[in-house]
């Protein structure tokens, strides 16, 4: 297919022997790429039910047919693997500048299986040629050293995907960081990469040309879409001049920002950790992905420290939710976990479990208390290292709680930690929770686009009508833009149909808004269909209890708990799964999977 | 299913706002939402400006049933709309400019800044016998797969959206477009600058 390389690069790191697994047609027209390509091919090639951190796991990173091309934030690309976290399938997004450097090197995406007897790291050229290399100096590195070694190997064109100690040390909320500052943060990917004693995935920046069906008309897409972007006041001003944590102020006025723990939805103090005060202390430019007008990253200086972000979600996990509005604390919190490898949102998710936990009298750690921000960086470092309470900590909420028998203090979704959205303020977000094939996610079906941000109209969010049928519309959309390859903000600006455009124009195939709802059906349904082969069920899919019957008593959604119950089954039937939420042969027939 | 008061208090806004503003009569017009896997869409014959609770209708949204005997004539466009495109709401209105056009025009540029933006065009399309559910349910959602409104000639615009209000707006949005070219071409002075020239958007 025009806009593809129509291969993958296979590499079986136990033979150390790599091979080219050719990818026809006919799956990319019904799967895409990224996150679609990477489903389909972790069903055809993963056990069922094998431990996530035993060399049978498979990784696959995969990029989409807009990659390379000139669709504005085509730079993204997916990765999908079985989590440690969740035992599910797990599908995660990154840009920066790898996938472009991976497919102009003729991959479409790379696979990896197995386990390395020792540390090592791979490395793939533009010739197509592939080798695995010794990391034995590369190992306990952070990944910032990591980054300078590997340039200083293997010269500066290179792009990295790397792990850091939280990655070696297979901490269950370890990330993979992908050239230092981006990241596969969520789902325990980076502990996945380090059972596997791979320290780092590095490419050599492509020359290959991406092949596209019709340049000039794909252009006249490209300029229709990039006015689109000059317009549209989210992707022209807020997100560049704020970044993400232009949210902070927004949900905190609807009191659906946590804090301390999901215990309250409104603090006054929210204000300190906003973007606009970033912009003011923080702040030293922006930063943007390969061919994204938006440019929401943040260069930032907090203290002596400089790194990038924070980011909305991590300015909440690693600020509020654990009662902290120190922001240089925040911020220096943040660079810790990338250069440690750790997930923000399951670090300081669990850190507020922990800390809920000692408030309740549950844990006997008395430094844990909320609003201790002492404790924070020390405390990111044993997670990392697996080192005292960090060990517990780093296992991920769920564990914890259990542990100390307080599930209910747990704020996750099928073991996959809460981002920062309170779900009683926003109920048809708290289904998209609920429901995510990955577990707690607010990305597999931004309802708050609907329900918060009145795109494209907006609906009343304490309303349940109708807010299944749109959920499973927007998990579908953006399944498929997860498999295309674009970024989840491009589509404050543009939709299906600008992407069913560019799509025809690259590969000469014919696609409309209804093919791409689809093929983002099909894969949803596929994802699930993962899940309940490693036996996920219907009590997956719901919300720690909190949620369904304690109210929040302050703020803007107070007084409101989320039906779950009413809505979920709803649900099933809106996408044609039975009772227990399991796909009927009828869809399966309908969307064309083997069955 | 006990049909929910919030989707009531949706209709009656949305069907209120389409009688008084003029793009239907007191009793012509019909609006739907698909939810929970059913169709909720207004009942024959009642008065869109002002609908009770019992004004709503729960339909299939697979095939027909008992419901077609008390629901809108067009039950039959709206399912089919439902099942071929990705509509979550579905509006169709008898909106005066852009019936005026699509008896002269075989479709509408927008000439205005902000229909051009938002729509650059709004399709025609001749259907055999224009009222009713028979021949535009199959020619209509051919359209609504690409495109959120189509006007069907000499008779009412249909719209979909993914909520009631958002259909509405290009309700709305189509007839101020075809309010502002019908009294353009009114003045019958040629245009001092003509939006849908300055490339070539004949695919759009």
């Amino acid at each position: 297919m025009k806009g593809m390389n129509n291969q993958i690069l296979r590499v079986e790191l136990d033979k150390e022997k790599t091979s080219i697994v050719k990818i026809p047609d006919s799956i990319l027209e019904k799967y895409l790429g990224g996150r679609g390509l990477g489903i389909k091919l972790l069903m055809d090639y993963l056990p069922p039910k094998i431990d996530p951190l035993s060399p049978k796991n498979i990784m696959i990173f995969a990029t989409g047919p807009f990659g390379g091309t000139s669709v504005p934030t085509n730079g993204r690309f997916s990765l999908v693997t079985k989590s440690p976290l969740t035992n599910g399938i797990f599908y995660s997004n990154s840009g920066g500048s790898f996938a472009i450097s991976m497919k102009k090197c003729g991959f479409d995406g790379i696979m990896i299986e197995g386990t390395l007897s020792n540390p090592g790291y791979v490395l793939i050229d533009d010739k197509e040629t592939v080798s695995i290399k010794d990391a034995k100096t590369l190992w306990g590195l952070d990944t910032e050293n990591s980054l300078k070694k590997l340039k200083e190997l293997e010269g500066e064109r290179i792009h990295c995907l790397m792990i850091g100690p939280a990655g070696e040390n297979q901490v269950k909320i370890a990330a993979i960081m992908n050239d230092a500052s981006r990241a596969f943060g969520r789902g325990g990917v980076g502990a996945v990469m380090g059972s596997k004693n791979l320290k780092a995935i590095v490419v050599n920046n492509g020359t290959k040309k991406v092949e596209v069906d019709n340049k000039e008309l794909l252009q006249k897409y490209v300029h229709m879409a990039l006015d689109k972007f000059k317009v549209v006041p989210i992707t022209r001003s807020s997100l560049p001049k704020f970044g993400t944590s232009a949210l902070v102020n927004v949900i905190n006025v609807l009191g659906m920002f946590p804090i301390n723990n999901f215990q309250r939805g409104y603090d006054e103090k929210a204000a300190l950790v906003s973007g606009e005060e970033i912009n003011r202390k923080l702040f030293q430019g922006d930063e943007g992905c390969f061919a994204c007008p938006i440019r929401c990253g943040r260069l930032t200086k907090a203290g002596e420290m400089t790194g990038k972000g924070p980011e909305y979600e991590s300015v909440w996990a690693l600020g509020p939710n654990l009662g902290i509005y120190d922001l240089i604390t925040v911020a220096q919190a943040n660079y810790m976990c990338n250069q440690l490898g750790v997930d923000t949102i399951s670090c300081g998710g669990s850190i507020a479990c922990a800390m809920e936990l000692q408030q309740n009298g549950m844990l006997d750690k008395k430094e844990l208390t909320f609003g201790n921000e002492s404790v924070l960086i020390n405390l990111i470092r044993s997670i990392a290292l697996k080192k005292g309470i960090g060990a517990e900590i780093g296992e991920g909420s769920a564990y914890l709680a259990k542990k100390y028998n307080s599930y209910e203090t747990a704020m996750q979704v099928k073991g996959l930690e809460l981002p920062a959205y309170d779900p009683r303020g926003a109920i048809g977000h708290a289904l998209g929770y609920a429901t995510s094939n990955r577990g707690g996610c607010h990305l597999t079906g931004y309802m708050a686009a609907l329900e918060i941000f009145a795109a494209p109209k907006k609906i009343d969010r304490f309303m349940v009508g109708g807010k299944p049928d749109l959920l499973a519309l927007k998990q579908n959309q953006k399944a498929t833009e997860d498999s295309l390859v674009i970024c989840v903000f491009a589509g404050w600006a543009l939709g299906l149909d600008y992407y069913a455009r560019f799509l025809k124009s690259i590969t000469g195939i014919e696609f409309d808004v209804i093919t791409l709802t689809q093929i983002g059906e099909r894969i949803y349904t596929l994802e699930k269909l993962f899940n309940i082969r490693e036996g996920l069920t219907k009590k997956d899919d719901t919300l720690p209890i909190r949620f369904l019957n304690a109210s929040l008593k302050e703020g803007s959604s107070k007084d409101h708990v989320v039906p779950l119950e009413n809505m979920l089954n709803q649900f099933y039937t809106v996408r044609n799964w039975d009772n227990e939420g399991i796909p009927t042969e009828k869809l399966l027939d309908r969307l064309k999977i083997e069955h | 299913m006990v049909i929910d008061q919030s989707i009531y208090e949706v209709f009656r806004k949305i069907g209120k706002h389409l009688v008084r503003h003029g793009y239907n009569t007191s009793h012509s017009g019909n609006i739907s939402i698909r939810s929970g896997g059913k169709i909720y869409i207004k009942r024959r014959a009642a008065m869109l400006g002002d609908l009770s609770f019992e004004d709503l209708v729960e339909c299939s949204l697979t095939e027909e049933d008992s419901g077609s005997l008390i629901a809108s004539t067009e039950l039959g466009v709206h399912r089919a709309i439902y099942l071929n495109t990705d509509a979550m709401a579905v509006i169709h209105a008898h909106n005066p400019y852009c019936v005026v056009l699509s008896l002269i025009e075989d479709e509408i540029t927008c000439i205005d800044a902000e229909g051009f933006a938002l729509y650059k065009k709004i399709p025609i399309i001749d259907v055999k016998i224009p009222a009713g559910a028979y021949y535009t349910s199959i020619e209509v959602p051919k359209v609504l797969k690409n495109y959120p409104f189509v006007i069907v000639r000499g008779h009412g615009i249909f719209a979909k959206g993914m909520t009631l209000e958002d259909a509405l707006q290009y309700v709305t949005g189509a007839e101020q477009s075809a309010k502002i070219r019908y009294l353009t071409l009114l003045t019958g002075k040629p245009l001092l600058r003509d939006l849908s020239q300055e490339g070539d958007f004949s695919d759009w």
